[in-house]
């Protein structure tokens, strides 16, 4: 049995029963899972939790299924990692990178919404899923319905490099290239959504998806010692994982597994795609849409569904935002590998390079824990940073040869 | 000859500041017989945000959204943008 009560409509607040709805019939507003939290807070202490697997169903009571989990058995807790290495070199005390670039199948943050979707999915009957992701979105429904033996359309842009198709084409969904430009794709699909019985995951089941990124937050919580973080910068896209690690903060503190939420969240977008941002910095509660222009595709959402909320998360916390342009995303990348042994993607890029600028600039006091959020795997995105990195040292199969490369490079090195 | 079928399409529409203060959207009801149904409205100094459904036939509703579209208003799914 599960805690759900219903959804309710971020904006007016009209409360709705448990089914696929995503809008409010009254206002239009997105709805939200509400759950029974006072008979959580019986069933949830901080040992029932820690004594549970390792995946992000230990906190199951706080996600929207009625009955088991299907799919992410072994999705969630990833490493939340000290990185006195980057901290040093950004001149901080403490330093916690939580790393989803290793997240269980698919290697993005994806996998805990998607583990959730399908769950629900199945649970209301549907024998359909689908999404509409150039990527990790794409990547992660395709595996985990292939797990949980239901069908999966994905659509994507006609123009989209059929490299960035392997990693979902693998697990014989059914693609869908569209041939329209990027808005049309959006029109088509939810002109689907609208009339097919399918469970689209970013649209009719929405308010059960985007839960499943409150587990990022518990984790990062219970992986800190039941501590919130003073500052975690978060890549913003759609503005669904920013506003659901606020929420999952506060619902902690409801459960009384911790005593306050003293958190400042930090926006991190790309300069060609920053709408949040933007409207951070200009204090201005309208989101307005963008074309968006950068190497951090997945982080591309000009039109973000949850940017006002994103905006609000920020603003309520006392965080702020900062953006980072091409070039600065391709040094973040470098610079957590160089640092921590860590290769993420664009997105993560974003956020270690924000990072940095926030600290530079002030914003981010030196001495106080910091969580830099990486959300997605490097491999995924290498044509960023393939042109941008050390050439190799080539010889000829011959000791000699390489002694010689060597004393050129000790040379090198040395100045000399 | 059939009817050509009525439709109804939520959408954001975001305004510009020198097109706040003009009443376009009663403009483009008027023009193309469409039924604004309005839910929602933010407006800052500096930007409106109006949500709404449009009602009317389908061809009057795309004629509509082109025009708001051409007088430099922004119009856009409620649900924000799906390809993720
Ligand atoms: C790697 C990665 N990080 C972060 C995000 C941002 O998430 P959201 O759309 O919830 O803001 C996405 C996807 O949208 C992503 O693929
Ligand atoms: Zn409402």
């Amino acid at each position: 049995m599960g805690y759900v009560k219903g959804l309710k409509c971020r904006e007016c607040g009209r409360e709705y029963p448990k089914e696929p709805l995503y809008v409010c019939e009254y206002c239009f507003g997105p709805l939200e899972v509400i759950y029974d939290y006072s008979s959580i807070r019986e069933k949830l202490s901080r040992e029932i939790i820690s004594s549970r697997a390792e995946n992000l169903w230990r906190y199951q009571e706080l996600l929207p299924i009625d009955g088991n989990p299907l799919v992410g058995l072994h999705s969630g807790f990833t490493p939340l990692v000290k990185a006195d290495n980057l901290a040093r070199e950004l001149g901080v005390k403490e330093l916690y990178i939580k790393d989803d670039s290793v997240s269980h199948p698919t290697l993005s943050f994806k996998d805990r919404v998607v583990s959730v979707a399908i769950s629900k999915a199945k649970e209301f009957g549907f024998d359909t899923v689908a999404c509409a992701s150039t990527g990790n979105l794409a990547n992660s429904v395709s595996a985990q319905s292939a797990q949980a033996r239901i069908k999966c359309f994905v659509f994507i842009p006609a123009d989209l490099e059929l490299g960035k198709v392997v990693a979902s084409l693998v697990y014989a969904p059914q693609v869908i290239a569209v041939e329209g430009n990027y808005d049309e794709v959006n029109r088509l699909c939810s002109e689907v959504a609208n009339k097919y019985n399918w469970a689209f995951v970013n649209i009719n089941i929405r308010p059960y998806y985007a839960e499943g990124s409150k587990t990022y937050a518990y984790e990062i919580v219970e992986q800190l010692g039941w501590r919130v973080p003073r500052h975690i910068i978060v890549p913003v896209a759609g503005g669904s994982l920013i506003s659901k690690i606020w929420k999952g903060f506060h619902e902690l503190k409801k459960l009384g597994l911790i005593d306050q939420v003293d958190a400042r969240i930090y926006a991190a977008q790309a300069q060609g795609c920053a709408p949040v941002v933007t409207a951070i910095k200009e204090g201005s509660e309208i989101i307005k849409p963008v074309k968006p222009k950068t190497i951090a595709k997945s982080l591309a959402i000009g039109n973000p569904a949850d940017g006002y909320y994103a905006f609000k998360t920020v603003m309520d916390s006392g965080g702020w935002g900062e953006e980072a342009s091409d070039e600065e995303i391709v040094e973040g990348i470098k610079l957590l590998a160089r640092t921590e042994g860590i290769f993420t993607e664009t997105a993560g890029g974003v956020t270690v390079a924000v990072a940095k600028k926030l600290i530079e600039q002030g914003r981010i006091p030196p001495d106080e824990l910091i969580v830099i959020s990486i959300t997605g795997n490097g491999l995924k995105t290498q044509e960023a940073v393939s042109s941008k990195l050390d050439k190799v040292m080539r010889i000829e199969p011959n000791l000699n040869f390489f002694e010689k490369e060597m004393k050129k490079r000790g040379g090198e090195k040395n100045g000399s | 000859m059939a009817e050509k079928e009525t439709v109804k399409r939520m959408v954001k529409l975001i305004f510009p500041q020198n097109l706040i203060r003009e009443p376009v959207t009663f403009q483009m009801a008027k023009k193309y017989d469409i039924v604004p149904n309005i839910r929602r409205a933010r407006v800052t100094e500096t930007v409106g945000e109006l949500v709404l459904e449009l009602e009317g036939k389908e061809d009057n509703v795309e004629k509509g959204i082109k025009y708001l579209l051409e007088k430099g208003v922004e119009v856009k799914p409620i649900v924000g943008d799906i390809v993720d």
